[in-house]
């Protein structure tokens, strides 16, 4: 597959009164055409920062790329031109946001937000706009197309609006679709049919996708690739199959362990990672999970390298994670060794040949 | 909204009635109330004319039998006849307003524009020396007094370069006039006017507008603009500018308002012959019946502005809709 | 970024029983209130350029005599009127010959004084209803709101006045009372809101399980929490308040001569702009810095109380 983007090395950092915050901490990952990538991680570990530094979307100040190269195709985004950037916004690449109740124009009906992207990038007529508007709004699901067009974003429940949404970023074709955390600010029901949506859109248009979220169970379905982030730089990186299978980082480790399941009795506690985020305004030396994680060891001070662990799977650790005696250190400070996934989450894909426990 | 509406005309209505008593009962029990005027300027006289001239304005009843009576007559809208000319107040009133109109609409209008223009320019290069130099220039013109600046510009465009008259609506004879001389006439009039009472709209409106702009920037819906490929004057003036300007509206509606009270001193000062001027005489003679109809008529402005105001909202914000 | 939020809210909630921590805390968010303040240069000029004002309006006659003949302003000497700066006059004199530096100074003592004073009695009427109605809440709140938005609703200028006409002796007291009879109001919404917004904290339920009554919760307790907004709306006040009394002293309602104030001075001015225009520059110039640098000082502090306000 041809690659399609090539993020190297990439920081972002906000100044504040008491200094830089470094939100995205030299981050390097690739994407190929038609690939989806899922970015994992809780908030404030620089993946949304990431996302919106590709679009060059953050606002500057307070926002500054202090280093790092986008390439998108043959083209560096860290350094074009705006007004070139802007036939790469929509067109090349588009956006869906988190919150769709604050994502939409209030005061412009959906017909003249959806018609925006068509007229600027496909030059269209108003009426073909129109049509073409009709018939994105009908696959994006919403019912009533035409009568739809005339509504206004508050007529229309969070879900519906997230659909307007999908409509307004893939109406120009673009080659890549971000979606930053689509789902998290809508009810369970609706996140799945969301997914279901991106997904099936994916495969229809053959479009690349960036799937950020902080939530291991939405990507599970959806990702062939799975970057998992922490205070600004990668943690772990593998396919999907083989990250849920085989993941080597303990954060990653956390991570899974909290994802509910279905199948399991009420009875046992969820996990959750215990601590809080680190502070980027003050970052220590080392890793930075180091005050959260029960494998910590004095090495640890230092960062560790991002080390090939297995067939396209890296991982930012210095501690072999599957290693018994490992395992045993840190269950003394409290890890519990995590359960065996069988049957798969959200979606398909079942990850398979489970080797701790 | 219907229903909205008829409880904020009630609530109108009775607050002006509220006003009607108080504004009556202040002016008819204050020392040198219309009791005192009666012959104050003339002292010769005599204790029979006065009980007539008493008799004639109802001033021999008690003071609430006289507020029923003036509210029956009000009602009407017969506001009793001038002490200072003895023409129907509400006559004399109605005369004015075209001259004070034209002057309030023309201003607001100019300030309005100019508002937008500051505003927007200030928000979009916010921290450059122009956002400074806007900001400088409202600070000014929000602490200067507004009588002290029509002087000024009356003495430099008036006295000291000549170019426009400062005085009056027209010219004080135009019989030889033709049309295009006589619009001309009026224009020239209402320049220093209409500047000198936007001063202080446009100080205002352009700092709500530059703080309501930078707000309105900082919305998601913005970022999603610009996630489509839209140029910068689009994401300010398409999506920016129409949800800024939704507050704007209620505060320019409310503006309007005050014109009762806010074109005395330009009035003055200008020699307009509008309401303010009227107002001022009547204050100085003073003219009981033309002050109270005046005061409810500068109450029932705003009233019913600030009705319009929160009308005006609904209607423009798609979100609102009152229930 | 998450802890940058955190510590600025942070400093917002702080409760307010008076342990040494706690006190120890209070004096450090003043401290922080006062730097974000002393950061402002403009605001912190405001305040030097009004010290200054200040102290030349109290010591005028200490000032007069040194710089200039000093006559007492009120004597007139029409052979010296309208005279422009001679030596001994450095603002030379109005029509009656009186020394124009002693009037700016005289004047501004009146003007200074309307300002402040009103400024104070805004602050007690305003703080006397917006606490009632926002402590007590229901039928007082009700009836004080309606109160107020009747008071909002009459047209300034033209209640003053009609008031000034026929109430006011053109004293300073009189002119005072006049212009925070209209001024309270607005700031009433705003003690209102404070304490509506504080009455139902945590702190204060704790001080009433302890006993306090009524008013010394509000007065204690809820008062010096709410100071912030309040001092904020005072400072635009004064401005507010000066620039009322000029248009009043111009149009003849303000202080009666021999009283003069910058209002009353340009009033008298306007007679003679062309023979000596400094009459007219001189009263609207020191209005217009006494006015900014209470807008100005005004909006410095209440940028600097705002938790949320976003560094330049």
């Amino acid at each position: 597959m041809a690659r399609l983007l090539e993020v190297k090395d990439l920081k972002v950092q906000f100044k504040t009164r008491e200094g830089p915050v470094h939100a995205v901490d030299g981050v390097t990952f690739h994407l190929d055409a038609g690939e989806t990538l899922g970015i994992v991680g809780e908030s404030g570990s620089g993946k949304s920062v990431t996302s919106l530094s590709i679009l060059r979307l953050l606002p500057m100040p307070p926002a500054q790329l202090v280093n790092g190269t986008i390439i998108y195709q043959d083209k560096d985004l860290a350094d074009l031109p705006e007004s070139e950037m802007r036939a790469v916004r929509g067109r090349e690449i588009a956006m869906i946001f988190q919150d769709p109740m604050t994502s939409l124009n209030p005061v412009l009906n959906i017909e003249s937000q959806l018609i925006e992207p068509l007229q600027l990038h496909l030059n269209m007529s108003k009426n073909e706009a129109r049509q073409r508007a009709i018939e994105l709004l009908e696959a994006v699901g919403i019912p009533d197309a035409p009568r739809r067009l005339r509504a206004y974003p508050h007529q229309f429940s969070g879900g519906m609006r997230q659909r307007v949404m999908i409509a307004i970023a893939i109406a120009a074709n673009p080659k890549l679709l971000i979606a930053d955390e689509p789902t998290t600010a809508l009810d369970v029901t609706v996140q799945a049919q969301i997914l279901e949506l991106i997904a099936r859109l994916r495969r229809d248009l053959g479009t690349a996708v960036i799937l950020i979220t902080h939530d291991l169970g939405v990507v599970a379905g959806v990702t062939d690739r799975i970057i998992v982030m922490y205070a600004g730089k990668i943690a772990e990186e593998a396919s999907t199959d083989e990250l849920f299978a085989n993941p080597r980082h303990p954060y990653t480790l956390g991570l899974l362990a909290s994802i509910p399941h279905l199948d399991e009795a009420v009875t046992e506690d969820l996990q959750t990672i215990p601590g809080s985020p680190p502070d980027q305004l003050h970052p220590i030396a080392g890793c930075p999970f180091q005050p959260r994680c029960p494998f910590v060891l004095e090495k640890c001070k230092t960062y560790p390298p991002y080390m090939a662990v297995g067939p396209n799977h890296r991982a930012a650790c210095w501690v072999d994670v599957t290693d018994p005696a490992e395992q045993e250190r840190a269950s003394k400070r409290g890890f519990i060794p995590f359960r065996q996934i069988r049957h798969g989450f959200a979606g398909e894909s079942s990850p398979a040949g489970m080797s701790n426990a | 909204m219907r229903r909205y509406l008829i409880r904020r005309v009630v609530q109108a209505v009775f607050m002006l009635f509220v006003m009607s008593i108080v504004f009556f009962t202040l002016l008819h029990l204050i020392p040198g109330g219309p009791d005192a005027v009666i012959g104050a300027n003339n002292p010769h006289i005599t204790p029979i004319q006065r009980a007539a001239i008493r008799h004639r304005f109802g001033l021999d009843q008690p003071v609430p039998i006289q507020y029923l009576s003036w509210l029956g007559n009000a009602l009407h809208g017969d506001f009793g006849i001038s002490f200072s000319n003895s023409l129907p107040v509400a006559q004399e009133l109605a005369a004015r307003i075209p001259a004070t109109l034209e002057l309030f609409l023309t201003a607001l209008g100019f300030a309005l524009i100019m508002a937008i223009l500051l505003g927007v320019t200030a928000a979009v290069k916010q921290y450059s020396i122009t956002d400074y130099l806007i900001t400088v220039l409202s600070y000014i013109g929000i602490s200067m007094p507004v009588f002290w600046f029509a002087l000024l510009l009356q003495e430099l465009f008036g006295v000291q370069l000549g170019l426009l008259p400062v005085f009056g609506r027209t010219a004080a004879d135009t019989t030889s006039f033709t049309n295009l001389e006589i619009f001309e006439d009026y224009v020239v009039h209402l320049i220093l006017p209409a500047i000198v009472l936007s001063l202080l709209f446009i100080a205002t409106w352009s700092r709500f507008l530059r703080s309501s702009m930078l707000e309105v920037i900082k919305q998601d819906y913005i970022r999603t603009a610009r996630m489509k490929g839209l140029g910068a004057r689009q994401v300010f003036f398409r999506h920016a500018l129409r949800n800024a300007l939704i507050p704007l509206v209620t505060v320019v509606a409310i503006s309007f308002g005050g014109i009762a009270g806010g074109a005395i001193i330009t009035e003055t000062i200008f020699a307009w012959p509008g309401l303010g001027r009227l107002f001022l005489v009547a204050v100085n003679f003073p003219d009981y019946p033309t002050l109270l109809a005046y005061l409810l008529f500068g109450a029932a402005s705003v009233i019913f502005f600030n009705l319009v105001a929160d009308i005006l909202y609904g209607v423009i914000d798609p979100r609102i809709r009152y229930s | 970024m998450a802890t940058v939020q955190s510590d600025q809210l942070l400093t917002q909630f702080q409760p307010n029983e008076i342990t040494p921590e706690l006190a120890r805390k209070r004096r450090s968010q003043f401290r922080i209130i006062f730097d974000r303040f002393t950061r402002n240069k403009v605001a912190v000029a405001g305040f030097v350029v009004l010290a200054v004002l200040l102290v030349a309006a109290v010591f005028a006659p200490i000032i007069t005599g040194q710089t200039s003949t000093y006559d007492p302003p009120n004597d007139p000497n029409l052979s010296i009127a309208l005279s422009g700066p001679i030596p001994g006059h450095p603002l030379g004199t109005d029509d009656l010959g009186r020394d124009e530096l002693a009037r700016m100074l005289f004047g501004g003592r009146v003007s200074l004084a309307v300002g402040i004073l009103t400024a104070l009695l805004t602050i007690l009427i305003a703080v006397t209803v917006g606490s009632l109605a926002g402590y007590y809440g229901g039928w007082v709140d009700m009836v004080m709101m309606r109160v107020t938005d009747a008071f909002l609703s009459v047209p300034l200028l033209v209640v003053l006045f009609v008031l000034a006409r026929t109430f006011s002796d053109g004293s300073v007291p009189s002119i005072v009372i006049l212009i925070a009879a209209f001024e309270w109001p607005s700031v009433a919404r705003v003690v209102r809101g404070e304490f509506l917004g504080l009455k139902e904290r945590e702190f204060l339920l704790a001080a009433r399980t302890l006993g306090a009554n009524d008013l010394r919760l509000m007065v204690r307790h809820i008062l010096p929490n709410a100071a912030g907004p309040i001092i904020v709306a005072a400072t635009l006040v004064v401005g507010d308040a000066i620039i009322t009394e000029s248009v009043l002293s111009f149009f003849s309602f303000g202080v009666r001569p021999p009283t003069s104030s910058w209002g009353s001075m340009l009033n008298n001015s306007r007679d003679f702009i062309s023979s000596d225009p400094l009459l007219l520059y001189l009263p609207g110039i020191a209005i217009l810095i006494t006015v900014l640098c209470f807008n100005l000082m005004g909006d410095g502090l209440r940028d600097a109380l705002d938790p949320y306000m976003t560094e330049r």
